[in-house]
């Protein structure tokens, strides 16, 4: 059988279009299979939410403020932390352990501090009293006649460890300071108030270290009536 | 012949033979062919199911797996996003008589007395006879709503066809009957009631926002500590009812409200009742004393009170017939302070009257005293506002002196709370919300006292705390400052003597207040826990005393003894700190 050119080359467009067509059906035959993938793993992610909602919810239920409580009234017997459990900053931590000297003065309070500045302000460096800058500036200054670099916030913790030592080490030097801080005290006068260390005789008010008697002392502690 | 037949007979033999064949022949190609055009309609037909299939499905929907994850109903979260209330499908335990199809005998394999007893071996709760009723009616209907996936086990095995579990989407409260005054319930049609649920109910069903949970401004952490204090103070002091509420000063966002006798939220079916009652936003009380620092402050900001140390006589006062006494003698004359430590009606009602019951009035109202009290539930009480004796509302002279120490007035414990966070934030009252408020969206809020003399009051709530009828509310390290108030109801005949309302309003830390703290009991008797006193110095103050160290820290206020709010100019000015 004789085939011509002509015929040979629609055949070939024929056997070109066929191949075309089963590719392309191939094709989407494989995304469609891809896309029921997704599916599949679609549902599946929707069942896992479903049952991680469950089992919170569970957990929820099972650990309820009631629930908690109870076990808490039964089991552990936890209490609220109390006020000498915290510390504020790292100078009652540096002054945790250290027991006060013994004729130290009792701790100053100031009466009303602004908590926005406490907040925002980073630990204070040791401030020189002559110039008003933080000591390690000055120490800057002193080295490097560069300008000072600010004492930030992540430094001074960084350094705190160095600083606990020093206040060890400095006690003896600082010897005159208590009887400076007596003085201050003095000073700032009715402005300042007893912490006494005990919170009993920081409830009970005494303002004695400012100098200043209660005026009244025949209080009647404890008894409450209408 | 025979031959010729023969061969006739042969011939016509061959021809039907050929005929025969080729019948045959046509019938085996019909078949060949009919069988050809059956496989050829399958094979085609499998070519264009592959094709559709191939093509057209398995392509997911986009929105499938979004649509599957949002709620019938919004969920309801608190302030840290612990959920309150979410919907969650759930077995019910539902009766179906159809069950072997219309006709027939019973649709139970065992009796309806044994399935009973079965079923109240797996919930202990149930009522037998109830269920016996049920079973035995050819009606169908739900036997239980909620059931665990256990107790749906177990009956599962009972091996009861009738017996069947949809899973339905159900409201759940995870936390129990806690804030369930401020939450409210969902009833079996799915409506919201009573609280939050009530009025967020376009919002949680609302197809585009339910996918999104509701904060509100409640912790529930607090909450359940305000709860659990305010449930163990009116066990020890046998009280009929307790209310509490904790106030976030600056925002006005209400960080917990209590009601107690509370309900279970997730037993809708049961809520009905008495107990869905919010004595905090709906009661109104005569609070009593807790007013005295209000019209202090209102004198002080006049300019009415200029020298704290200024005595006032302290005998009983006689006005148009009616006597104003104190619960005690506290001596011939007291200071603004001393009246305020001991809680003296007869100096509070003297500064009253020399400020006048116009001024009085007016910060009562801009208090926000003689409305509803503004937050979003719907439940709100309308207070019992003096009335005037003239058009302009203006209160008599008794009137005055007796709205000043807290009677005459009835309002609810949140209007007190508002007023509170007003007194020590330095002077603004915001109205209190259940939504958690955006730090930089703080209402403005409106200006009822000066912040001279918000410090001021500051000062004296301490000092009632420190030295006066407070005493038992000062948590150590949380600066506690607050009032006392011990009120009468009134009854047939006048105030009944051992009918109280004891209310403790307070604020922490003083020095620089954050959270205003009530709570009051109604009616508390005298018993062994309380000294057999039912003032509010022994029952309400020991209930704030108790909350403020749970929730302090978890609020952000840190207990620190080294720091309180200065007193020292005020405490020379009082000798000793007793009263009501």
């Amino acid at each position: 059988m004789i085939v011509t050119a002509n015929r040979l080359r629609s055949i070939g467009w024929v056997v070109l279009l066929a191949l075309c067509g089963a590719v392309v059906l191939a094709l989407s035959f494989r995304v469609n299979a891809l896309r029921s993938q997704v599916h599949r793993a679609e549902q599946r992610i929707v069942a896992l939410k479903q049952e991680k909602m469950y089992l919170e919810t569970e957990f929820e239920t099972r650990a309820n403020q009631q629930q908690l409580k109870s076990w808490n009234d039964i089991e552990f017997g936890y209490v609220a932390p109390t006020a000498g459990q915290y510390l504020e900053n790292e100078r009652q931590l540096a002054s945790l352990s250290k027991p006060a000297d013994p004729d130290a003065p009792a701790p100053i309070r100031v009466a009303s501090a602004d908590d926005s500045v406490i907040a925002s302000a980073a630990f204070p460096a040791m401030v020189s009293p002559l110039t008003g800058k933080s000591a390690q500036a000055e120490e800057a200054i002193a080295q490097t006649d560069a300008p000072a670099a600010h004492v930030d916030h992540a430094t001074a913790t960084a350094a705190l460890g160095e600083r606990l030592g020093t206040v060890g080490r400095s006690r003896h030097a600082e010897g005159a300071a208590p009887a400076a801080k007596k003085k201050a005290a003095k000073t700032v006068g009715a402005k300042t108030v007893d912490k006494a260390g005990s919170a009993k005789a920081s409830a009970s008010r005494s303002a004695s270290a400012a100098g200043k008697p209660r005026s009244v002392t025949a209080r009647k502690e404890g008894r409450i009536s209408r | 012949m025979n031959a010729l037949t023969a061969s006739a007979a042969i011939a016509s033999g061959r021809v039907q033979l050929a005929n025969v064949r080729q019948s045959a022949l046509l019938t085996a190609k019909k078949r060949a062919l009919i069988i050809l055009l059956a496989f050829v309609f399958l094979t085609a037909t499998a070519l264009m199911r592959v094709v559709q299939i191939g093509l057209f499905e398995g392509s997911p929907d986009r929105r499938s797996m979004a649509d599957a994850l949002v709620p019938e109903r919004g969920e309801i979260t608190d302030r840290n996003g612990v959920a309150l209330a979410r919907a969650f499908p759930s077995y019910s335990l539902w009766y179906n008589p159809k069950a072997f199809g219309e006709k027939g005998g019973s649709p139970l394999v065992k009796t309806p007395e044994e399935v009973a007893r079965a079923l109240v071996q797996i919930f202990p709760d149930a009522d037998y006879d109830d269920l016996v009723r049920r079973l035995k009616s050819d009606k169908p209907s739900y036997l239980r709503k909620r059931v665990l996936p256990e107790e749906a086990n177990h009956v599962f095995a009972l091996g009861e066809p009738a017996l069947e579990f949809p899973r339905e989407n159900q409201r759940y409260y995870p936390q129990g009957s806690l804030a369930a005054n401020v939450l409210g319930f969902v009833d079996l049609a799915g409506k919201g009631h009573v609280g939050m649920e009530q009025v967020l109910e376009p919002r949680l069903l609302d197809p585009a926002q339910r996918a999104n949970p509701v904060a509100l401004s409640i912790d529930a952490r607090a909450q359940g500590a305000l709860e659990d204090e305010l449930g163990r103070g009116m066990l020890e002091s046998n009280a009929k009812g307790a209310a509490g509420i904790i106030l976030d000063v600056d925002t006005g966002e209400v960080i917990a409200l209590a009601s107690l006798p509370s309900f279970n939220p997730n037993r809708s079916d049961r809520v009905f009742n008495g107990l869905v009652f919010n004595r905090v936003s709906n009661q109104v009380y005569e609070l009593g004393s807790t007013f005295k620092p209000i019209t202090v402050a209102a004198a002080i900001d006049a300019g009415v009170i200029t020298d704290l140390s200024v005595r006032y006589p302290t005998g009983p006062l006689n006005i148009g017939g009616f006597t104003i006494h104190d619960s005690h003698n506290f001596g011939p004359s007291l200071n603004v302070p001393e009246a305020l430590v001991h809680s003296s009606n007869i100096v509070t009602a003297q500064i009253a009257d020399k400020l006048g019951g116009p001024a009085l009035r007016r910060i009562m109202m801009q208090l926000g005293m003689n409305e509803r009290p503004t937050i979003e539930l719907p439940a709100r009480g309308f207070p019992l506002w003096p009335r005037g004796t003239d058009a302009k509302g203006d209160w008599a002279r008794i009137t005055t002196m007796t709205v000043s120490y807290g009677h005459g007035i009835a309002v609810t414990p949140l209007h007190l709370a508002s007023a509170y966070a007003a007194l020590v934030n330095g002077g603004i009252w915001r109205p209190a919300t259940l939504y958690k408020v955006d730090p930089a969206r703080v209402p403005p809020g409106r200006r009822v006292f000066k912040a001279s003399t918000s410090a001021r009051i500051r000062q004296l709530l301490r000092m009632i705390v420190v030295d006066g009828t407070g005493r038992k509310a000062d948590a150590s390290g949380f600066r506690v400052g607050g009032k006392t108030g011990s009120a009468e109801k009134p009854g047939a005949g006048g105030y009944r003597r051992t009918s109280l309302v004891a209310t403790f309003a307070a604020a922490f830390p003083m020095d620089k207040p954050r959270y205003v703290v009530i709570a009051m009991l109604d009616e508390p008797q005298g018993t062994v826990a309380t000294s057999g006193q039912r003032t509010a110095a022994w029952n309400a103050a020991p209930i704030v005393g108790r909350v403020v160290p749970r929730i302090g820290p978890l609020l952000g206020v840190v207990p620190d003894a080294s720091r309180d709010v200065d007193i020292t100019d005020l405490s020379p000015l009082v000798a000793n700190g007793d009263g009501e």
